[in-house]
């Protein structure tokens, strides 16, 4: 089939459309939004073509590799599993472009923006279809230096410049992590095949990669006295990349203050790059994962504690996008709990997470983009300065309520009705479930019912406040034009009923991913090799487990209602500085003055200080010490060359006496 | 005929007279003259290893040391005369003002 070979348009397109907009972007229409435009929506053709001819055939992947430099290649695959990230991403990035047109049409620097998304969106769809994992990396790096651009677009404000300065070191804590991983692997594997690679042989592909699994998992190092699998520690080193991107918890830091770029950005980095990349990659190297003891379950437990943690801070803020941002974390925690279950479902738990992650993308996308909606027509995110919106913005509104109810996840458990996030979020909880029953180990699951809870609470909450009620102050606002309410109301309906419809095929096709004709992994086998003991989900929950996600989700709104609609219940009281609950959870565990007093202050800067004085003491000392030992053994022996010429001539002639008598001597030996 | 170590001891106890003076002394035109001592040792040398192998080029070698000596002479007395305008003195050790 011919559009097999455009694959390699899917990331070049948008990496045109950059190099196009950012030089000529002036001059083209809309401040250089129709080039990424149109590129996007190509590149989003390419991967839905593509998409559709892998569902008809699995198996059949498009993998092409092309040699780079020395043992590396570069090279195109296409599983299942990078075939709906592509699909998701390029059309999530398109409907953003497009709504972006609008929002951003006061902004003198259109060009800039353009050219900055559309290399993010490049540099995401290298990261997904590529085939080694040094490719991966290198677009990781690319998508970490986009989203550093964009944070910062603003770069005048001072918060903005800083803010993108902290999401580009808290990143680097993973990416450093990362590239460890990849140097540890490449040194077994190098070990493995004896220093000798075949010509066309590339190690690093995941494939190659794959299929030393077990030999990998045999060697074994001792760390503090444990004995540790070096799969295990690469597959920590690994998930510790995707802490970072991700925004796991404790790395988790930078993602609230990402919002300081436009909203448009925030979308995207939510949606549909950036932090999906550190799921993606924990789901790209998923066989690694289930054979390495214990790291799935660490994926697993910070999956659901990311969760929890961030949805408690999600019910405090006052700020629009702050509550969406730690609702990412809180999601993105779920994903990673969703990919940990695979301890006890297997291969399966990779389409429930991806299933997540594509929903979640399109629901966050499209609270974010009702949230630069609103906030493009009244001017201020501060949700005490809003109210009773719904009456000015009436398809914001309605499609705000779509995707809080896909985000809260409500649906009829045993029924093909709900949102999308309730097909999504439901098996994730379910599986944890399950992982407690079987494993005995109920800490991940009630984390995410709780949860569960503390999520409708919150985006209810923002419903109530920003949408219903009286306007609290005088800001005026309009309806945002057609280019922001098309996207809205696209994104609007696949939050309601994409998850019914595709849920079923789409986990069979995910799910195929691992078995086809680039890669034939034995899942089972591999969770053997790792120590994990697999059960066939059944679907044969209790009833009450069912329901219990969609229970606690009416439970959240009922609260949300009572507190922030009918004002039955005086939240002054608990919310003051005096509070001290309030006080921990608004100032965000004070996670960032640990980390700033602590590790910044303390140990980086004052530490680095401490450290840089006594180096420099040490240093100084020895390059001190050698120069006043040479300059005394010169102020010593300069004393021989007394300038006296009878002196030299004493030395000569002793010299000369000296070496005739041991010539002589030498002469008679012999 | 006299035996050639006769004159090899002559000579060497010439270069010795000149090697101790050279040595010892703290005048500059006694050090240039010991020095010509050893030169002409040296040139006892040649003449006489030239007249016993009947080989003529030890003694054009020593014509061609004389004259050499005589250059050197030249030229240290001149420095001599100089060194003595200025500094009243030719005593070598006075002459430090290279020194450490």
């Amino acid at each position: 089939m011919a559009y097999e070979n455009l694959a390699f348009l899917i990331p070049l397109l948008p990496a045109l459309a950059f190099v196009i907009t950012f030089f000529v972007g002036k001059k083209t229409p809309y401040g250089g939004g129709l080039i990424p435009i149109f590129a996007i929506a190509a590149s989003f053709l390419i991967s839905l073509l593509i998409t559709i001819g892998l569902l008809q055939n699995p198996d059949q992947v498009i993998s092409q590799s092309y040699h780079w430099f020395a043992i590396f290649n570069l090279g195109i695959l296409i599983d299942p599993l990078a075939a709906v990230m592509l699909t998701m991403v390029t059309f999530v990035s398109l409907l953003i472009h497009i709504y972006s047109v609008g929002y951003m049409s006061h902004d003198p620097a259109k060009p800039r923006y353009f050219a900055e998304t559309s290399l993010f969106t490049a540099s995401m769809l290298s990261l997904i279809l590529s085939d080694n994992i040094l490719q991966l990396f290198i677009s990781w790096e690319l998508v970490g230096l986009c989203s550093y651009l964009l944070i910062g677009f603003w770069y005048q404000k001072p918060s903005a410049a800083s803010a993108a300065k902290k999401a580009f070191l808290t990143t680097r804590i993973g990416d450093v992590m990362f590239l460890a991983g990849i140097i540890v692997l490449f040194a077994d594997l190098f070990k493995l095949v004896n220093g000798i690679i075949p010509e066309g042989v590339y190690l690093l592909r995941f494939d190659e990669i794959f299929s030393f699994i077990p030999e990998i998992a045999a060697m074994n190092a001792t760390i503090l006295g444990f004995e540790v699998s070096h799969l295990t520690i690469i597959t920590l080193l690994f998930f510790g990349g995707a802490v970072g991107k991700s925004g796991q918890f404790p790395l988790h830091v930078w993602l609230p203050d990402a919002m300081e770029g436009p909203t448009t950005v925030s979308a995207l980095i939510h949606a549909a790059t950036m932090v999906t990349a550190g799921v993606y990659l924990v789901a790209r190297t998923f066989p690694m994962f289930i054979a390495a003891p214990q790291s799935l379950i660490i994926v697993a437990y910070v999956g659901a504690f990311t969760a929890l943690f961030a949805a408690t801070m999600g019910i405090v803020m006052n700020d629009l996008k702050r509550v969406l941002a730690y609702s990412t974390i809180s999601q993105l925690g779920y994903m990673m709990l969703g990919l940990g279950m695979g301890a006890v479902i297997g291969a399966e738990a990779v389409g429930v997470s991806i299933f997540h992650l594509v929903s979640h993308a399109f629901f966050k996308a499209l609270l974010f983009l009702c949230a630069g909606s609103v906030i493009h027509a009244v001017g201020t995110h501060d949700m005490r300065e809003l109210g009773g919106v719904a009456k000015v913005m009436p398809i914001t509104a309605a499609t705000m309520v779509a995707a809080s109810l896909a985000l809260a996840g409500f649906g009829i458990p045993g029924t093909s009705i709900g949102s999308t996030g309730f097909f999504s979020k439901d098996p994730i909880i379910e599986n944890a479930y399950l992982f407690g029953e079987h494993a005995g180990n109920w800490f991940p699951y009630i984390f995410a019912i709780v949860a569960a809870l503390l999520t409708s609470l919150y985006i209810f909450r923002l419903l109530f406040m920003t949408f219903a009620g009286k306007p609290r102050t005088n800001y005026g606002g309009h309806e945002s034009p057609a280019s922001m309410t098309v996207p809205l109301s696209i994104l609007g309906i696949l939050a309601l009923v994409f998850g019914a419809i595709v849920v079923e095929p789409f986990n069979k096709f995910v799910n195929s991913t691992f078995v086809n004709n680039f890669v034939n992994m034995d899942i089972p086998a591999l969770a053997e090799v790792g120590n994990y003991e697999l059960v066939h989900h059944a679907g044969q929950e209790p009833l009450l487990i069912l329901w219990m996600p969609v229970i606690v989700a009416v439970i959240g709104l009922l609260i949300a209602f009572v507190i922030y609609y009918q004002k039955a219940i005086d939240m002054s009281r608990f919310v003051s500085k005096d509070n001290s609950v309030y006080k921990l959870l608004y100032n965000r565990y004070y996670q960032n003055e640990i980390f700033t007093q602590l590790f910044a202050v303390k140990f980086v800067y004052e530490g680095l200080a401490m450290a840089g004085y006594h180096i420099d003491r040490f240093i100084d000392g020895i390059v001190n010490v050698i120069s006043y030992l040479i300059i005394e053994a010169g102020d010593s022996f300069r004393k021989v060359q007394t300038g006296v010429i009878q002196h030299y001539s004493v030395a000569v002639i002793t010299g000369v006496s000296l070496l005739v008598i041991l010539i002589k001597l030498v002469m008679e030996v012999f | 005929m006299i035996p050639l170590n006769w004159y090899l001891a002559l000579s060497a106890i010439i270069f010795s007279i000149g090697l101790y003076g050279f040595i010892s002394q703290k005048n500059g035109i006694r050090i240039l003259m010991c020095v010509e001592l050893m030169l002409n040792a040296a040139n006892i040398n040649l003449v006489a290893f030239s007249s016993y192998n009947d080989d003529m080029s030890g003694q054009v070698f020593a014509l061609f040391s004389i004259a050499l000596a005589a250059c050197e002479a030249a030229i240290g007395f001149a420095i001599m005369m100089s060194v003595y305008r200025m500094r009243d003195s030719i005593n070598l050790d006075e002459l430090n003002l290279l020194r450490w």
